[in-house]
């Protein structure tokens, strides 16, 4: 037997460059593992492939019958593949419409993809936990709702919006009841997501409920929390117009806010609103006078004429550039009479603004 | 302190600063393995037909071009052709000298716009202003030369949307580009600015503007430069995002909020890292005002470009950057150890400054004494071969780790053989391409020190991966 020092003739004498040699060789180690595992996990991705390929290959035309009907036998899904199968039956489910969406539905039943779907909902992965939520979302399965409903105040946003998503699939009646004040007061949602979500629910369902979240959260707004009122005049631009006209001229009418004044005008339509609107064409805050001009040039009339021309002189420019757009969208208004306005103008930047617009209008 | 004693605490320095160093890259490592592990779960159900939003707000995609007429076509024509619902795309020719005009005239039938400039920022004199007859949403900014970020500040003017992306000339976006990189600002609004990853398109199929194929290049430089990119983006800048300490966003591809930054001035024109000078700032001005706000990295591979196949374009590719870090340093020094810089101020300029920034001189240092100790005898050599050993084994260990995370996430290199290619360069690089990038860091940083004349970079494009009107054929 060699003795210690033989063996290790290969380390430094000094112990402390004999520990840092040591930990080298242990870095070393530790890279050829992971080159290893690189190997590995490539070899895992090539088979993983190829058994998905073979996996749809069966699968899809089993689900593209499900246009016309349901298919009669169905093979077994293993277990390893349940996920896989999961997504591939989600991507159909929200590719069809119809009668295929309930056949696609009935063949989620055959297979039992709701009990699947309800265990991997308690999962602690990730993956697996949005996976069931859309697909009980997908079946309409209401007897999960308590458990997708404590998802909803569930801190990340990812999963508690899939649950809400989910909840609006299985009955967004009652679900928007309690959820519109839900979607106004969590920030970190966000409204661009909201707000697609509600447009899929559509303006019939919405409506009430935002304007009900409206009122309340008006009352609110005194006392000067305005960012809820924020959120949902955004998320009102999805709900009927003429049925919010009221509370928004109320809440316009009612706000010292900036941002409030500004989603407010956004939302209105109505000609009887227009002295609410013009009067908040001198504002201090650009944006509300950006948002005030381009109702003007959506409901305007002819009479709005002089005002816009006079603001195509306002010392900011987007308020200018949408002083020259509203001024072009006024009814009865023809390029010749504009060309003749923008030679009357007295300001170099106001006409170069007016010149812009009639550009744009005319390559329109 | 004799000539032996000072030799020892010398290698203990340089060994020590070693093991710092890349136990610092390691922990980033570890930091950015959570980071991509929540991405790809989270995004796991995105190619859901659904889960398209059709919300995102409009952007403006800034591509600001200097002597680019061999790829100024195909590059304007993959971003006209983005994945995205309401985008213009805003060319500014910085004063080129070469076809670059007559090159975007001739693709794009351009007509002069009588368009009100608004100059906010800083920028030389624009001598028009052109529009696309056959694309709307293409305008075209020809100005006096100014520089990069004198380009991007005049195309910042004339940007009409609240966030603007700036993108290389010589870029090739994927479709999904926008969508993937704006992401970030639907889901948080305090976001003021989000990068994504930038990889090499050398060896890989371009036709008419948009990727078609991933592959290796033949050129062992581009080859090398794989490896270094997919450790600077999948742990470098990956890493510090959680903290909300990114310090980098490249100038290849990046996405910001418009207001911000006209608020904070825009481009500085005087440094050649004005995209690493802009998101530094951000972070300066953002932390010290006690503003809320994040600046984000998004992992997906969304940005190709080409690298530098030779040595010589390659050192000045390399000096340059350095410089810029340099610049964007100490123009905002006050970041460093502010009482409200938190993990930007505390954990990544120091990082920045003591790794990236004086890096090069300590390595090229360390190993200069040590081989030159150990060949007058004053470094043992079980002193010189442990710290050869802890240099190629960290070197080793780091490389792979990125490849490892890229394997865990993307596979962008599809064939098994391109992995063995991969994994032999990893090995290689520790051989002479990362003491000749220290080297060409080093010379950065004298130049930054005697403070010679910016310009933009003078790389020669060879755009040789295009395929389609533009390009130059296949590989």
């Amino acid at each position: 037997m060699p003795d210690r020092a033989d063996t290790l003739w290969w380390l430094p004498h000094d112990p402390l460059l004999a520990l840092v040699f040591q930990f080298g060789l242990a870095i070393i180690a530790c890279s050829l593992l992971m080159l290893v595992a690189v190997f590995v996990l490539r070899i895992r991705l090539v088979l993983r492939q190829r058994r998905e390929k073979r996996f749809a290959a069966a699968w899809q035309p089993l689900l593209a019958e499900c246009v016309y009907q349901v298919p009669e036998t169905l093979p077994q899904v293993p277990r390893a593949m349940r996920y896989h199968f999961m997504k591939l039956w989600n991507y159909h489910h929200e590719s069809l419409v119809g009668s295929a969406r309930k056949n696609l539905e009935q063949l989620a039943y055959a297979l039992k993809l709701e009990e699947i779907s309800r265990d991997l909902l308690h999962h602690s992965d990730l993956r697996s936990k949005l996976i069931a939520i859309v697909t009980l979302g997908h079946l309409g399965d209401r007897t999960q709702w308590h458990e997708l409903r404590a998802l909803v105040a569930d801190p990340s946003p990812m999963l508690s919006l899939a649950a809400v998503r989910a909840l609006l699939d299985i009955d967004a009646g009652a679900t928007l009841t309690w959820l519109v004040t839900v979607m106004a007061a969590r920030e970190d949602w966000p409204l661009a997501r909201i707000v697609a979500m509600l447009r899929e629910a559509g303006p019939g369902r919405v409506t009430l409920p935002l304007i009900a979240a409206a009122e309340a959260a008006a009352q609110v707004e005194v006392k000067g929390d305005t960012r809820q009122i924020v959120r949902l005049l955004r998320m009102m631009e999805v709900a009927h117009t003429e049925r919010i006209g009221t509370i928004v001229g109320r809440i316009v009418r009612a706000a010292t806010d900036p941002e409030v004044i500004a989603a407010g005008l956004r939302l209105i339509q109505d000609p009887r609103d227009l002295e609410l609107v013009r009067c908040h064409l001198a504002h201090e805050t650009w944006f509300v006078r950006v948002s005030a001009v381009r109702v003007l040039g959506r409901i305007g009339e002819s009479a709005d004429r002089v005002v816009l021309t006079d603001m195509l002189g306002d010392r900011h420019w987007w308020v200018r550039y949408h002083a020259a757009r509203a001024l072009i969208a006024l009814p009865f208004t023809s390029f010749a009479e504009l060309e003749i306005i923008r030679a009357r103008l007295p300001d170099r930047f106001a006409a170069d603004m007016l010149g812009q617009a009639i550009a744009e209008a005319r390559a329109a | 302190m004799n000539m032996s004693e000072l030799a020892t605490g010398l290698q203990w320095f340089f060994m020590l600063y070693f093991i710092g160093i890349n136990c610092g890259y390691l922990l980033l490592n570890v930091l950015s393995l959570g980071s991509l592990k929540r991405y790809v779960e989270s995004h796991s159900l995105d190619d859901l037909p659904r889960s398209v939003s059709g919300f995102e707000p409009p952007v403006s995609v800034l591509v600001p071009a200097y002597n680019e007429e061999t790829t100024i076509g195909s590059s304007v024509r993959s971003m006209l052709q983005l994945n995205y619902p309401d985008y213009e795309v805003v060319v500014i020719n910085d004063g080129s000298k070469d076809g670059t005009m007559d090159a975007l005239r001739r693709e794009f039938a351009l007509a002069p716009f009588p368009e009100a400039y608004w100059q906010r920022l800083p920028a030389q004199p624009v001598r028009a202003i052109y529009r696309s007859t056959s694309h709307p949403s293409l305008r075209v900014i020809d100005k006096e030369n100014g520089g990069k970020a004198d380009a991007l500040n005049a195309g910042i003017n004339a940007a009409r949307y609240p966030l603007f992306c700036g993108v290389d000339a010589d870029s090739v976006l994927e479709r999904d580009s926008l969508k993937r990189v704006v992401e970030p600002f639907l889901e948080d609004p305090r976001t003021i600015a989000s990068g994504g990853t930038v990889r090499i398109a050398n060896g890989c199929t371009v036709d008419n503007g948009f990727l078609t194929s991933v592959g290796l290049p033949r050129n062992p430089l581009a080859l090398l430069q794989i490896v270094e990119y997919l450790r600077a983006f999948l742990f470098g800048r990956l890493g510090w995002s959680p903290l909300n300490a990114v310090l980098i966003i490249s100038g290849a591809f990046g996405i910001f909020r418009k207001d911000v930054v006209v608020a904070a001035g825009g481009y500085r024109r005087d440094t050649v890292g004005e995209d690493m000078e802009l998101v530094v700032r951000l972070h300066r001005v953002h932390r010290t005002r006690r503003i809320p706000y994040r600046i984000v990295f998004v992992p997906d591979p969304i940005c190709w470009t080409e690298a530098p196949e030779s040595l010589r374009v390659l050192k000045n590719q390399r000096v340059r950057w350095q410089r810029g870090l340099s610049e964007s340093l100490t123009m905002n020094l006050g970041l460093l150890f502010h009482p409200r810089g938190g993990a930007a101020g505390w954990l990544a300029f120091p990082f920045m400054v003591v790794f990236e920034w004086l890096g090069p001189l300590i390595e090229v240092a360390g190993y200069m004494f040590m081989i030159s100790a150990f060949l007058l005898g004053v470094v043992s050599g079980e002193a010189f071969f442990t710290f050869m050993l802890v240099a190629f084994g960290f070197g080793l260990v780091l490389s792979v780790s990125s490849l490892l995370l890229e394997e865990l996430s993307f596979h962008i290199y599809p064939k098994p053989q391109q992995i063995v290619v991969l994994l032999l360069m990893v090995i290689l690089e520790n051989f002479g391409y990362r003491q000749l990038n220290s080297l060409w860091r080093l010379w950065g940083l004298l130049l930054w020190m005697f403070r010679s004349k910016a310009r933009w970079g003078d790389m020669k494009r060879t755009a040789s991966w295009q395929t389609g009107p533009g390009g130059k054929g296949t590989p």
